[in-house]
């Protein structure tokens, strides 16, 4: 069927056109560092709450982010460069207007910079239209300004969204969305003009859920090595995504930075690895795929322009 | 109101049955041990009907988020579209034939995927109208009779079979289920984890078998709902199939692991159902079987006793 609402038609993985990387790759492996400010006192949301945990400020919650551009995006910075990690990092945009240190240090290795909203405190959930479109063009506008690099996709600002986000994201000239979770290749988004894709993104393997709900470093390094065991073995029939999302506050702790090294020594000490950023996995799929993938879908639900 | 501190059950739909003084239960071929997975393919509405009852937090997502809640929505959608055969495939590699429990929106919406199941030779139970319309007390009995009633015939119309099983969406009943099952023809019930051996319940409608599904086995329950680690899950699978392969020289015992394919499909999961799999399928004899299977031998069972 189609996702609603209907932006994504039904694609079994089993019986889908079949997804070539470059070079014979068998899994494209994007590492998306998530490079935040969370406000001291953000604007009053009535849908979402921030800092639940207490009237605000709740500078606990505040520190324990504020940590992270501190202290663990410059230890993480180490371990990634060790690596020569092609970066996608996940930015709230207005860290480039407070700390211009961090954004250098993005902007000079070349990273991409996907947006994550201005702030991620700041959602587009109630957000009228005009003002989403105003959103984009602010987005569009800071990356510019500040790395003179275009602006190719979103993961939502604190991965938030409305209906019509794939929509105005299509028309503010973007390429993909990663707020979508539901498979291990990109896939077209049904939109009213231009094209979107999704690329895969992970709430799993990401460090936010894996270390606020008690688990360990080396949890997180067994389910990174099965995750990529897994998609690498299924890459060899058709090519496959892997994300790997890590935040500086908490994969930047001396007690976890170690745990990283181990991942990336992992997965990129495999042949057949391609280590792209998100935009070079979108623009690979809509030039070889996309089309493909729209036909086929439409074959699976027996209805013309399903996807 | 003061309570009734009679002997038995505080309810009608079963007697109260300590395992020890049960007939003895064989299997096919004298196994100790029943193992089966009963794979669950629900649905969660975008927007689902006014009046319609959800779980507060179903698990999926990161926190529950404003309408529209991407992140929960498409990570279940994962199970439909990629988890889902890489489950299927698992269970076939150690012999455990896959009972699933469809609900009638995903058989209405997803006909690629029932007909791939029915070509694999899965057997498919009924399970509501959607994950996000559940089967509660707030529902009047006509509204629960309409369920029951239409997502077993949108299941029948879509694969040609009239399901003998039932789960009830999110394992939630209200006090009239057992007997609205019966009623509408079904033969078991896996809404009630409270035992290792299938056991019968008798409604004013008719019987009707309970087959106990294993809570703390369930990946929902165990690897999201306890946050256990993926060993710890493992490790929980085997011990506890092991022990009650050695228990079932006795008397048989029944295990039937719940998987979701969003969740254990994942790929960095389904190699821990794998192993877990692996040393129970190393267990002989076994009896691997469907939920109809099961219930057939436990009638078989009670006929013979």
């Amino acid at each position: 069927m189609d996702l609603p609402p209907n932006r994504i038609g039904y694609l079994p993985m089993v019986d889908r056109p079949i997804v070539s990387w470059p070079d014979g790759a068998r899994v494209a492996f994007w590492v998306a560092p998530n490079v935040e400010h969370y406000e001291y006192l953000p604007p009053r949301d009535p849908r979402r709450n921030p800092w639940p945990r207490s009237p605000h400020p709740d500078v606990q919650g505040y520190a324990h982010r504020d940590y992270g551009n501190r202290v663990g995006f410059w230890r993480m910075l180490d371990v990634l460069d060790s690596y020569n990690v092609r970066c996608t990092a996940s930015t709230n945009l207005a860290v480039f207007d407070h700390y211009p240190q961090i954004g250098k240090a993005m902007a000079d290795r070349g990273w991409e910079i996907m947006s994550h909203g201005i702030y991620n405190t700041r959602y587009l959930s109630s957000l009228t239209e005009s003002e989403e479109q105003e959103f984009y063009v602010d987005c569009i506008a800071s990356l510019k300004r500040h790395t003179g690099q275009d602006l190719r996709g979103m993961l939502g600002p604190a991965v938030s969204n409305t209906v019509r986000t794939p929509d105005l994201m299509a028309e503010a000239g973007l390429t993909y969305h990663a707020d979508w979770l539901h498979d291990d290749q990109p896939v077209p988004i049904k939109v009213q003009s231009g094209k979107l894709v999704s690329v895969p993104y992970s709430i799993e393997l990401n460090d936010v859920p894996v270390f606020l709900q008690h688990h360990d470093p080396q949890d997180f390094v067994t389910m990174v090595k099965n995750q990529f065991d897994t998609l690498y073995e299924e890459g060899g029939q058709s090519g496959r995504v892997m994300a790997l999302a890590i935040h500086p506050y908490l994969m930047g702790m001396p007690h976890r930075i170690d745990a990283l090294d181990e991942m990336l020594d992992y997965v990129l000490g495999h042949a057949d690895v391609w280590q792209p950023t998100a935009s070079e996995i979108a623009d690979h799929f809509i030039e070889h795929s996309y089309d493909h993938f729209v036909e086929h879908a439409a074959h699976i639900s027996g209805e013309p322009n399903a996807c | 109101m003061p309570a009734n501190r009679q002997e038995g059950m505080d309810h009608q739909h079963y007697d109260w049955s300590p395992l020890p003084e049960r007939p003895i239960l064989r299997w096919p071929k004298n196994a100790p041990l029943a193992l089966g997975a009963l794979v669950i393919l629900e649905h969660y509405e975008w927007e689902p009907p006014e009046g319609s009852y959800g779980l507060r937090s179903p698990s999926g997502g990161l926190i529950k988020f404003p309408t529209p809640d991407y992140v929960q929505l498409t990570h279940r959608e994962y199970g439909h579209r990629v988890g889902i055969f890489r489950v299927l495939d698992m269970l076939d590699r150690h012999g455990v034939p896959a009972t699933i429990a469809v609900d009638a929106t995903t058989a209405l919406q997803y006909p690629w995927l029932i007909e791939h199941c029915m070509q694999r030779g899965c057997e498919l139970i009924g399970h509501g109208i959607a994950a996000s319309q559940l089967i509660t007390s707030k529902m009047s009995a006509d509204e629960e009779i309409e369920t029951i009633g239409s997502s077993l015939n949108i299941l029948e119309q879509q694969t040609g079979l009239r399901p003998r099983g039932w789960l009830s969406p999110e394992g939630v009943e209200s006090s009239r289920t057992p007997q609205l099952a019966a009623s509408a023809g079904l033969s078991y019930l896996c809404d009630w984890p409270n035992d290792e051996q299938p056991y019968k319940m008798s409604t004013a409608d008719g019987d009707l078998t309970a087959l106990p599904l294993f809570l703390e086995l369930d990946d929902e329950f165990a690897l999201w709902t306890r946050r256990a680690s993926l060993d710890s899950w493992e490790r929980m699978i085997v011990a506890a199939g092991s022990k009650m392969h050695a228990d079932g020289q006795q008397t048989g015992r029944l295990l039937m692991l719940t998987l979701r394919p969003w969740l254990t499909g994942q790929p960095f999961r389904i190699q821990a159902l794998g192993n877990a799999l692996r040393s129970l399928a190393a267990l002989d004899p076994i009896f691997m079987a469907t939920g109809s299977q099961i219930v057939d031998s436990f009638a078989e069972n009670l006929s013979a006793s």
